[in-house]
């Protein structure tokens, strides 16, 4: 409901009358009032907003590795590229300290049980990175001793292309993750029911970005620098 | 033996002192020789004689003591084999003698029905793996080898993957699952037990500690594992155990074309980039008679040691953080982002640019590389200089390198270790001075050596060689020679396509060639280079056709790894790390 607010004129002898103007239309001042000094959302969606902020911009990353896609992912800690920005740095040489495990490399079946254990030793909440064409889909190794994707037997959070990706790919996988995190619903606490994690559902970048992709038409000729 | 003292002229091979030396040890009738290309001479030996010839030419004045590769054919889809000798398998050894500075294979022929031969980690102790990985990919076994079981393929597996008859492609196989059935399987299979490798237990006073570092540990380096038995902080023993990142680049090789085959070797020492180019595709060139033009040696030249530079790079920033340094890592990767300026601008790529081909380079270099090379090579000398002023004078590292993991050139070369491992001995081998190929005996540079073998030596023998490659870059960037960057020959890569609008033939011929790509001549070629981490080795066998049809990929780090127990034991676990460190593997180079 609208209210209109008429100012309360106190009349001085000798002072002007004051201009009669429009009166302005505010909101109900009790309701404004309210509103300044009582929350009136959920409790629980500030919880869950507050821990997915620390969470995402907090991620320590397993100093995991299998392949050339870890050079790059190694690249990035450093300094030119400086994984701090984004408050990944604190790299754990242990799975059970360690928020994100980014699968950087070829998934071979001999490797695979080894990845699998290694996974089972982080902690919930816990994420997966897969990096590269060979952990995404098997990649150029479409042979025996090669999984044809990590996908195959972990869940995978985000997916980054490329053999291997440059770091700046991996800073940008990382990102989506933190947005991805952002976006998370998981209980705050052992919950009777559902312990599952809702995550919202992103369209992939490929989609997204198609627009952009094909309104680059200035691209660099192979014989300039 | 000995009988035939007469004189050996005139029989095929005796141009070759080896093959003469052998007709005359052996007599002409059990050696055969087969004309092959690239500088190794080959002789067939029966089964029984295989152990005395090898035996003979490992004590030989002036010995073959390098076995330099072992491996096996699977000769039975072979149609183009006229004179050799009738064979389903072939077993092949490649030694290489420093004093003599030449090679020669042995082969041995065998049936399918009697896949078996001596073992020679009697002759050659680096035998041991080869021999391994021979029965894990095909199947034939050595008798008297002191522990034949699986080495890259894991214990639970099925089949030789390497025989024609085994298919090649994951998809052709189920889907890949992993219940917890499965998982518990193999990790069960993962187990290590010490009385399967001859270890005790313990003593009568205290138990050992089997300590199992890796598959991944952050300063293995990738996914290596080895068991190390230990008594308090003392290493007694260890057994490597590889094959956790084994990608199958050979059989991968067996349906590729050759051209298509190229990104592929990017990816054997992923830190050498087009360093493995340059193996392969100069084992090509040799099967198909190309001679490349100056151009092309001189960029390929200039490209292959930015490679050696990343990688020396990347191996002295992690084997500085190993010991405990953690800052030098950061300002080394700026260094190599440097590197990549140049290398990005010149080629497109980063790690794997696949940029050479048969026959030349993808393409000319861009307008304006000269001012990103100078720029580099005027960059790189000073951050050299503080690296070795800040971290290699540094007195934690010193002492914590300096005598550890010690060996002698003896050693080295009994177990096959090249590159810096084997010039930190002494041992004065570097196959661009030894036997230049590909140009590098127009460029000065010197071949550092170092005296004592230890794992402080091959560090700062390898921040020399980036001094060394930096000369030669700078030569490489005031006398690049003018001229096409392909030569002009019907079977390189992409095939020229000038010519293809005037006449219906040549059009149909570069249809072919890009589609399925050139067919090379039937034969054998085998390309050596001093790669970043040692030498690097292409066996080519061609049957006449758009594909090879046995690639063998000989690769330094491999027998590096083998090497480790002998040299461990009896250091400390810390040494362990510094020794790992100072190796410079990358595991793509050990399980390919």
């Amino acid at each position: 409901m609208d209210y209109k607010l008429t100012p309360i004129v106190v009349s001085d002898r000798g002072a002007p009358a004051p201009k009669k103007s429009a009166p302005a239309e505010h909101a109900d001042p009790l309701s404004q009032q309210v509103h300044r000094s009582v929350f009136m959302g959920k409790v629980e969606d500030v919880l869950h907003k507050t821990v997915n902020w620390g969470r995402k911009n907090s991620l320590w990353p397993y100093n995991f590795g299998l392949s050339c896609c870890y050079v790059e992912m190694a690249t990035s800690f450093t300094a030119p590229h400086d994984v701090a920005r984004f408050g990944a740095e604190v790299i754990r040489a242990s799975p059970r300290q360690a928020d994100f495990m980014v699968i950087a490399g070829t998934c071979f079946i001999k490797m695979a049980p080894v990845i699998q254990r290694l996974y089972e030793q982080m902690l919930e909440p816990r994420w997966v990175i897969s990096m590269g064409a060979c952990a995404n889909s098997g990649g150029m190794y479409d042979i025996y001793s090669v999984v044809q994707g990590v996908d195959k037997f972990l869940p995978i959070d985000v997916y980054i292309p490329g053999c291997p990706p440059r770091p700046e790919a991996f800073l940008q996988g990382l990102m989506l993750l933190q947005d991805s995190i952002a976006n998370e619903r998981r209980p705050l606490s052992w919950v009777v029911g559902d312990q599952g994690i809702h995550k919202l559902e992103v369209p992939s970048q490929r989609e997204q970005r198609r627009e952009e992709r094909m309104s680059a038409t200035t691209l660099r000729a192979p014989n300039q620098v | 033996m000995g009988k035939s003292g007469a004189s050996t002229n005139g029989l095929p091979g005796s141009q070759h002192p080896v093959i003469a030396e052998l007709y005359q040890r052996f007599g002409a009738a059990r050696i055969q020789y087969q004309e092959t290309l690239g500088n190794v001479p080959t002789a067939w030996v029966s089964r029984q004689d295989a152990t005395a010839v090898l035996r003979y030419l490992r004590q030989a004045p002036k010995p073959y003591s390098m076995l330099l590769d072992l491996h096996a054919v699977d000769e039975r889809l072979r149609r183009h084999r006229d004179g050799l000798p009738g064979a389903d398998f072939t077993v092949f050894y490649h030694l290489l003698s420093i004093e003599r500075n030449n090679d020669v294979r042995i082969k041995v022929a065998l049936a399918a029905n009697d896949l078996h031969l001596p073992t020679a980690t009697g002759i050659w102790p680096n035998a041991n793996w080869y021999e391994r990985e021979v029965w894990d990919l095909y199947g034939i076994e050595f008798k008297g080898h002191p522990h034949l079981v699986r080495l890259l393929m894991p214990r639970t597996w099925e089949g030789h993957p390497l025989r024609k008859d085994y298919p090649a492609r994951a998809t052709e196989f189920d889907p890949f699952t992993l219940d917890n059935a499965k998982q518990d399987l193999e990790q069960e299979s993962l187990r290590f037990i010490p009385e399967e490798w001859g270890m005790s237990r313990g003593t009568a006073n205290a138990d050992y500690m089997f300590l199992n570092l890796g598959p991944n540990h952050p300063s293995a380096h990738g996914a290596f594992r080895i068991v190390l038995q230990l008594d308090g902080e003392e290493i007694l023993d260890c057994v490597p155990d590889i094959g956790y990142h084994h990608r199958g680049a050979e059989k991968m090789a067996e349906r590729q074309s050759w051209h298509s085959f190229i990104p592929y070797t990017d990816r054997i020492d992923y830190l050498g980039g087009v360093m493995n180019n340059l193996a392969y595709v100069m084992a090509v060139e040799q099967l198909a008679g190309i001679e490349v033009p100056d151009r092309v040696k001189t960029i390929r030249i200039m490209m292959s040691e930015f490679f050696r530079i990343t990688s020396h790079l990347l191996f002295l920033g992690t084997y500085i953080q190993d010991v405990g340094g953690m800052s030098p890592i950061f300002f080394i990767f700026t260094d190599r982002m440097k590197a990549y300026d140049v290398i990005e601008a010149v080629t497109g790529g980063r790690m794997h640019p696949a940029w050479f081909r048969i026959g030349g380079v993808a393409h000319d270099l861009p307008q304006g590389w000269d001012k990103l090379v100078r720029d580099f090579v005027e960059w790189m000398p000073k951050r050299l200089d503080e690296y070795d002023k800040a971290a290699l004078r540094n007195g934690i590292l010193r002492s914590r390198t300096i005598g550890v993991a010690k060996y002698n050139s003896a050693q080295a070369i009994e177990w096959g270790v090249t590159g810096p491992g084997l010039r930190a001995t002494g041992v004065n081998y570097d196959l661009r001075k030894a036997r230049p190929y590909g140009g590098w005996e127009n460029f000065e540079f010197e071949v550092p050596l170092a005296a004592n073998g230890d794992a402080y030596d091959r560090a700062v023998l390898r921040l020399e060689e980036m001094r060394q490659s930096v000369k030669i870059i700078k030569q490489c960037l005031e006398n690049m020679p003018a001229g096409p960057y392909k030569a002009d020959h019907p079977l390189t890569t992409p095939p020229p396509k000038e010519r293809t609008l005037a006449h219906i033939e040549t059009l149909i011929n570069h249809f072919v060639g890009v589609s399925w790509g050139p067919v090379m001549p039937a034969g054998e070629a085998c390309q050596l280079i001093e790669a970043t981490k040692g030498i690097n080795s292409y066996y080519l066998t061609s049957d006449a056709a758009t594909m090879s049809y046995r690639t063998r990929i000989r690769t330094p780090s491999f027998p590096h790894l083998q090497q480790i127990p002998s040299v461990i034991r009896g250091g400390l676990v810390a040494d362990l790390i510094a020794y790992l460190a100072s190796i410079d593997f990358v595991m793509a180079d050990v399980d390919r």
